[in-house]
């Protein structure tokens, strides 16, 4: 029976660790344009989303996972905790700059970025409860969540890393190297998240569970979110996305295809997933090695 | 037929739902959900700015300045300064004494101090023209107050938050005086400037000359509603402070000793401890013997993760993230040391 347990557990790859740690990165925004993805403000916009959730996103993660450090017992996990945390940290700053520049370029996200405020701070922050289980209970409800939502960054990390065609197309060198520098540490701490998940709680029920909001929530935020900046973009009038859009871009490569992003759902859900047998951590080393920014932080904290 | 009547009565209900959501969505894509109050995306703590250094002269004995050219730079108020992350990594803090509407350069004034923390001799020596500099800021905890009239003093390189000042309050046409030392003329910055803009409003005195300024005798008879602001060397602000305990005071350098930073005590409210934090030992690492499980990051001022609020105590902020107001009551343990001997922590 033992046996039996030990087949159906997450199995990761081994691989050597890396340790972590938060680059100093800054990226000026001067020169970047409302449409970085020339002619196609579909595309652009369903990437600026990112910019809409990640900085109260990843700033709500750092706020869970201060609280959740008392719960770590193992040294090289909560190292690991610890210097994701610092990344998140910059991951967050760094998108929040971005925001300042569309306003400048005429298309005001606060409206959107308050309403996620809204969501990471009120909905899914602290509450008031009891100490003890309850707030234990909501503790690991969130470390879980995080751990869905880690799935799908370091899907779109790996997936950016490769997106030669946005290159192709010639996308703005800055907006490229701000998604590909968070997309490499994405993919180089894609597993702390769910490592920390299985070592304070690990229940299969809860992170079925909790994949399935983080994904509703994620669709949900998504389409609204490339609503929102189609129907406000100061450039376009009347435009509409629909997922043919979507569909259609994918199949070219300047977005996430449809087929793999449905692939990406059972390889969550397998009892047997570990993030470390998706992705390259070798790509994403590689990439930060030569990335202008993170090579410009290097220097700077020397 | 009641089942059809079911099946057709669900129908019309969804198609009617679905026009009047769709309707509704199309009017605001972003309904129905509230919005935070006070939204804290996209108002980044502080920008760090990229700027050519465009001159780099000496303007009197021992004094470089500065001139540091972007575009679309963010206006400031007199008494502002801006944080200089130099060549090395040292981050120090200038003020800026130059136009508070030209946003396309800024004008900064330093004093080398030879016996100093290295900051100043690093502006001399390493920064040329042409070179970029990192700057954070511009910040103001000097700011100008309403009064009625104002009394300035200032110490050499000590002039360079109070000149902005005196050319605001002149443009405004208000009632000023001040009280400018220094070394010897020679080694006085914008000491020509000072004189014309003030006249007989202005009295210098240069020790080579006539020797320490009689303070006694200057802020003896102070007008009715008077601020009074200094900016200079410690012990000016020292002896000012003692005789106007109200003072405005700008001070840079923290409370060193030569060989560097000092012990300090923290107390740990929340846990009930004291600690002493040695001279060669960050807040953090002091507090995580104590506390191990604080949170912490980067240990190098600029991730944010052990920000920590402050419930009494004088901080010297170290870190490039805070802004004014985080400042004004917390700070980031792992960089950041006390000015005060004692510093209590909410935690």
């Amino acid at each position: 029976m033992s046996n039996k347990q030990a087949a159906r557990a997450p199995q990761p790859v081994a691989s050597e660790r890396v340790p972590l740690k938060a680059r100093k990165v800054s990226f000026s925004w001067e020169d970047t344009p409302l449409h970085w993805v020339p002619g196609d403000p579909f595309t652009t916009h369903t990437i600026n989303v990112l910019h809409l959730l990640l900085p109260a996103g990843e700033r709500w993660f750092v706020h869970v996972y201060k609280q959740v450090l008392p719960y770590i017992r193992d040294e090289e996990l909560r190292e690991d905790v610890l210097g994701f945390i610092g990344q998140e940290a910059m991951h967050s700053q760094a998108h929040d700059e971005v925001l300042p520049r569309l306003r400048e370029l005429g298309l005001d996200p606060t409206p959107y970025t308050a309403q996620v405020d809204w969501m990471f701070e009120k909905l899914l922050g602290d509450r008031t409860l009891p100490p003890g289980r309850a707030r234990r209970w909501w503790l690991m409800e969130r470390v879980a969540l995080i751990a869905a939502i880690e799935h799908y960054t370091a899907f779109l990390g790996d997936w950016v890393l490769n997106a030669e065609e946005l290159d192709r197309r010639g996308a703005d060198p800055t907006m490229l190297d701000l998604l590909r520098w968070h997309g490499a540490e994405e993919v180089e701490h894609r597993s702390v998240a769910f490592d920390l998940f299985l070592h304070v709680d690990g229940g299969y029920r809860r992170r079925a569970r909790t994949w399935a909001t983080a994904f509703a929530t994620l669709v949900f935020l998504w389409q609204r979110g490339i609503r929102f900046f189609l129907e406000n973009d100061p450039t376009l009038p009347a435009a509409k996305g629909s997922l043919k859009d979507f569909h259609r871009r994918g199949r070219d490569g300047l977005l996430p295809s449809t087929g793999a992003m449905l692939r990406s759902i059972p390889t969550y859900l397998s009892r047997t997933y570990h993030p470390s047998q998706e992705g390259s951590t070798e790509q994403a080393v590689a990439y930060l090695a030569a990335s202008p920014a993170a090579l410009a932080a290097e220097k700077r904290t020397a | 037929m009641p089942k059809l009547r079911t099946v057709a009565l669900v129908a019309g209900a969804a198609l009617l739902a679905r026009r009047a959501l769709r309707r509704r969505i199309q009017a605001s894509p972003l309904w129905p959900m509230p919005a935070l109050e006070e939204p804290v995306s996209g108002r980044p703590r502080s920008r760090a700015l990229t700027l050519l250094v465009t001159a780099h002269e000496e303007i009197a004995d021992g004094v470089v300045q500065l001139r540091l050219e972007g575009h679309g730079l963010p206006r400031w108020e007199p008494g502002a300064h801006l944080d200089l992350v130099l060549p090395s990594g040292l981050v120090r803090q200038y003020s800026l004494c130059g136009d508070p509407e030209d946003t396309s350069s800024y004008t900064v004034a330093t004093r080398l101090v030879t016996d100093g923390r290295g900051g100043s001799r690093e502006v001399h020596e390493q920064v040329r023209e042409g070179m970029e500099l990192t700057v954070r800021g511009p910040r103001n905890r000097f700011p100008l107050v309403e009064a009625e009239s104002y009394v300035f003093v200032a110490g050499g390189i000590g002039i360079t938050p109070v000149l902005p000042m005196l050319r605001a309050l002149t443009g405004r046409g208000a009632e000023w005086r001040l009280l400018y030392g220094g070394r010897t003329r020679a080694s006085m910055p914008f000491l020509e400037e000072v004189v014309k803009l003030g006249g007989d409003r202005v009295t210098v005195v240069a020790e080579d000359e006539a020797g320490l300024p009689d303070l006694d005798a200057w802020l003896g008879e102070l007008p009715e509603g008077a601020a009074v602001y200094c900016c200079g060397p410690e012990g000016l602000m020292a002896a000012v402070e003692e005789r106007v305990p109200g003072v405005h005071l700008e001070r840079f350098a923290a409370r060193t000793t030569a060989g560097g930073d000092v012990a300090f005590e923290v107390e740990l409210r929340r846990s009930g401890r004291v600690l002493t934090v040695p001279a060669d030992t960050t807040v953090l690492d002091a507090v995580r013997e104590e506390l191990p499980d604080t949170a912490y990051s980067c240990a190098q001022g600029f991730c944010g993760t052990c920000q920590q609020r402050v419930l009494e105590g004088e901080v010297d902020h170290r870190d490039e993230l805070l802004t004014d107001a985080e400042r004004g009551d917390s700070m980031l343990i792992c960089v950041s040391r006390a000015r005060s001997d004692r510093l209590v922590l909410d935690m």
